[in-house]
């Protein structure tokens, strides 16, 4: 068990304060528009932070932003033969240390997810890693689910076993937070700050422990996740499901773009002037008719039938088979930004229907 | 505009856009919907998705017309006819709304009478559409409670694109479908904030909110408030003062000698671009104002390098009347400025100071002037929603539809109309149709879209949609390069074979201004909106020989 401690309100905007001073602060932020961000924050009494709501974005772009330049590159003459080459000059991002604060449990799992594509193979992505090596979360376990989750059935919430360096969970109308330590940074930073913190009883963990439970039952989404994973592991591909759905995508690749692990990019070479340019990531996805086309125009996706199959199969088959699970978090954000109702809660509800008649969306 | 003005009264959506997601019966016309406004498709999908019936008219069978019940896949240009047959369908099945008709009309008389003498084979003959498809239509359109009727610029980017307007309008009315939530008629504009440039008088006849300056009374509110004169002519449209080289009416008026362009790039949107490069190039003064280095802009004695979207305040009005606030988010690139900042600048030079401290005292002054604008001010726009004008003063809410209990002009007046013929029909020599429009991924003259390169990856090459029959017959293949040739000149395309047309019909897009499109369209127009007719003109195409 996780070691356990007590944090009270009170003592919350001044242990961010107190981190601030070698932490960039990044956390839920509501704007001026009543929209809920994560946000990086510069001054603590400047804004309104928000462990209510949803954050309408993930931790994806803190760690893999929607554009970054690679490398700048020029117009150089060849020491050796004076002919005309490009030269690459790499930047990588600094590594600053990075307190991410009020984190909802799909978007930790999701960084995790990150981790094991840009880190887990035998290349590790340095710009990646640099954003990533001096993070340190500080996650809020979801005591009141909102209306498109469903992590329950993806398995990664509403609280976290692992992952996290801390996990708060609000407890008598949110006037105290029930703290577990989790990996080593946690575990430093409440021994550094012991005043701030003061010990769990055991009262404390059962009424966590009801907490978690409760919640568990708040869900207004039932998504036959791990039933929809078994049907595509042994049954013959949803070809006509996959193009119904097909049809009605607008083709925005907001799906993509919104989702925490979706991690497709594509890189670009951009003239600045005569003699410089950059190299540039961009967020890319699957759903674009340009994500599969060849040479020759050629694409051996129909954009008509088959647009969103690879999203959906991706998600739900390929790395089921690859990492042991969906890489689906449940957090319900592609559901709420499709507008073509392509999203993958219909799709899992439609692939299901027939397998399981007694199920009720 | 002009056709929903002189039937209703005012020219603009009668319904919010949600409002769709609860008709029963939605008439597509002359839209991709799909392509060109998503969040409305949305709306639709959505209604459908609860029984409603959709009825789409198009040419092609775009992604929305792939959705519909009924797809009425008419020959270009031939909206009126068929509008007249599915009139005449209702009016034999007697599925018109007496009641309405009589109470909230006039003219009806005159409609009767012309689809009393509309032949139902001729009109079969004209549209291409067979007479039980047109009637079945008819009927679902007829009989619903809640029937909407969205339009875009392939019913007015015709020479007879108000009388279509008009023609639907007579429809809606016809059959009472209007003057109710979830019921009305709907033109998506074209672009960004074109409804709010329109409701701000960027017309040649208005002052803003649609006040003429014929109207004496008009005038003198203005010019008091102004301290000066208010011309009492109308002004040129945009099609009269780029052809103003081929305008037969232009030798009895003063020629155009200097010209002020904001925002927009003529030198690849107007039809038949030979007369555009013709008047810009015979000016004295020519001066564009664009966010970056436009094919017009190329032309210009002076380049005012403007602002764009997120680097300056205002607000924008969308085409369900929605006036929201936009906030600067970036500061401006180098000297780039406002384009309020510009025209201030301009008019103190010419001898007008003008010297507005924000973009919401700008906003100020239009409430005071503008009575559907009267209530609306930035600080009430400090929401997600905005406000929908109608709104004459600060208690009111904004107006989600319009004509609520009469309509703007009194009564809603029936215009009939006949059909008009295409101005260029196909013959032997020009023997295909050549249809334009947009595409998914570019946004009008690419000024801006074509600098992504996500947008560049998904459709970078100017493309020529072709009925494989045809294409087969020619020789041709996919993605072969074609010169197509009309009247007025010639352009280069990448072939695409696309079965949603009609054999005899091509369709490409303008955004591309290696393959300006607008060498082949004509300049002719409807005579009263002056809108080109961009939607139709005879072509021809062979294969390009390197």
């Amino acid at each position: 068990m996780h070691d356990a401690l007590i944090l009270h309100r009170d003592h919350f905007l001044p242990l961010l304060r107190r981190l601030s001073r070698d932490h960039r602060l990044v956390g839920p932020v509501r704007n001026r528009q009543g929209d809920t961000l994560y946000t990086e924050i510069t001054d603590l009494d400047r804004v309104e932070i928000d462990l209510e709501k949803q954050p309408l974005n993930s931790l994806k772009s803190f760690f893999f932003p929607q554009r970054e330049v690679l490398a700048s590159t020029l117009v150089d003459r060849s020491p050796g033969t004076g002919e005309l080459m490009i030269s690459f000059h790499p930047e990588c991002p600094p590594e600053i240390p990075t307190l991410y604060f009020g984190v909802r449990s799909c978007d930790l799992f999701a960084v995790l997810y990150m981790d094991a594509i840009f880190l887990g193979g035998r290349f590790r992505d340095p710009y990646y890693e640099q954003r990533r090596r001096r993070a340190l979360f500080l996650t809020l376990g979801c005591t009141r689910p909102f209306a498109h989750c469903f992590c329950n059935a993806t398995d990664n919430g509403p609280f976290l076993e692992f992952g996290f360096d801390l996990q708060l969970t609000a407890l008598d109308g949110d006037e105290i937070f029930f703290v577990e330590t989790g990996k080593a940074g946690g575990r430093k930073l409440v021994r550094d700050l012991a005043p701030y913190f003061s010990p769990a009883d055991d009262d404390h963990r059962n009424r966590q422990f009801q907490a978690a439970l409760e919640a568990r039952g708040l869900f207004r989404q039932m998504v036959p996740v791990q039933l929809a994973c078994s049907l595509l592991r042994d049954q013959p591909e949803p070809t006509r499901l996959l193009a119904e759905l097909s049809r009605r995508c607008q083709d925005c690749g907001g799906c993509a773009y919104i989702c925490p692990t979706c991690t497709c990019f594509t890189i670009e070479d951009r003239k600045l002037d005569e003699e410089s340019g950059e190299r540039i990531r961009t967020w890319d996805a699957c759903t674009f008719a340009g994500f599969t086309r060849m040479a020759g125009e050629h694409n051996p996706v129909s954009s008509e039938r088959q647009r969103i199959r690879r999203r959906f199969l991706h998600k739900l088959k390929t790395d089921v088979a690859r990492h042991g699970r969906p890489s689906c978090v449940g957090c319900g954000r592609c559901v709420d930004t499709c507008f073509g109702g392509v999203d993958i809660i219909t799709f899992i509800n439609s692939l299901t229907e027939a397998a399981d008649p007694d199920h009720q969306p | 505009m002009a056709g929903l003005a002189t039937t209703f009264g005012s020219g603009a959506m009668t319904n919010t856009i949600n409002e769709l997601e609860e008709a029963q019966v939605i008439l597509v016309s002359g839209s991709n919907t799909t392509r060109t406004h998503p969040q409305v498709a949305r709306r639709i999908y959505d209604a459908v998705d609860r029984g409603a019936r959709l009825i789409v008219i198009d040419p092609r069978r775009t992604r929305i017309a792939a959705h519909a019940h009924i797809h009425l896949q008419i020959h270009p240009g031939t909206d009126i006819a068929l509008l007249n047959g599915m009139m005449r369908c209702i009016l034999d099945e007697n599925l018109i709304d007496d009641l309405f008709i009589q109470m909230r009309t006039e003219n009806y008389p005159a409609l009767r009478d012309l689809l009393l003498r509309v032949d139902l084979d001729e009109v079969e003959r004209i549209t291409g559409v067979d007479r039980k498809t047109i009637s079945r239509a008819a009927r679902t359109y007829a009989r619903a409670q809640r029937s909407a009727i969205c339009y875009c610029l392939g019913v007015t980017q015709h020479v007879c694109g108000t009388a279509n307007v008009r023609s639907l309008a007579n429809l809606a009315m016809l059959t009472g479908h209007v003057e109710r939530e979830f019921t009305g008629v709907d033109p998506l504009r074209g672009q960004v904030n074109v409804q709010g440039a329109c409701d701000m008088g960027a017309l040649p006849g208005v002052l803003p909110g649609y006040q003429a300056v014929s109207d004496e009374a008009v005038r003198k509110k203005f010019a008091r408030f102004w301290q000066r004169e208010i011309p009492e002519t109308p002004g040129r449209t945009v099609l009269d003062m780029t052809h103003e080289h081929s305008d037969p009416l232009a030798p009895h008026r003063d020629p155009l000698r200097a010209l002020f362009i904001t925002g927009e790039n003529p030198m690849l949107s107007d039809p038949s671009l030979k007369g555009v490069r013709k008047t810009l190039s015979g000016l004295d003064l020519l001066v564009v104002s664009d966010i970056f280095l436009t094919e017009t802009a190329a032309l210009a004695d002076v380049v005012l390098p403007a602002a764009c979207f997120a680097e300056k305040d205002g607000t924008m009005t969308n085409s369900e009347r929605r006036v929201q606030l936009v906030r600067k988010a970036v500061d401006p690139p180098g000297e780039a400025r406002p384009d309020a900042w510009i025209i201030q600048e301009l008019a103190g030079r010419l001898g007008y100071p003008m010297s507005y401290g924000s973009s919401a005292e700008i906003m100020e002054e239009i409430a005071l002037l503008t009575p559907i604008y009267g209530g609306i001010f930035h600080d009430r726009l400090d929401t997600i929603e905005g406000l929908q004008w109608p709104c004459p003063d600060r208690s009111h809410p904004g107006t989600p539809f319009l004509h609520k209990y009469s309509f703007t002009r009194g009564s809603g007046r029936f215009e009939p109309v006949h059909h008009t013929p295409p101005a260029e029909p196909p013959d032997r020599e020009y023997p295909f149709v050549l249809i334009t429009g947009r595409a998914y991924h570019q946004y009008h003259t690419g000024t801006m879209s074509r600098r992504s390169p996500s947008l560049a990856r998904e459709h970078q090459r100017p493309l020529l949609d072709i009925h494989p029959e045809d294409a087969r017959r020619l020789g041709l293949g996919e993605g072969s390069r074609v010169r197509v040739r009309s009247r007025r000149g010639t352009v280069s395309f990448f072939l695409h074979l696309n079965d949603r047309l009609m054999p005899g019909e091509v369709s490409c897009d303008f955004h591309f201004h290696e393959a300006p499109a607008n060498e082949l369209t004509l300049a002719a127009s409807d005579p009263e909106a002056r809108c080109p007719e961009f939607k139709c003109c005879a072509v021809t195409v062979e294969a390009e020989h390197a």
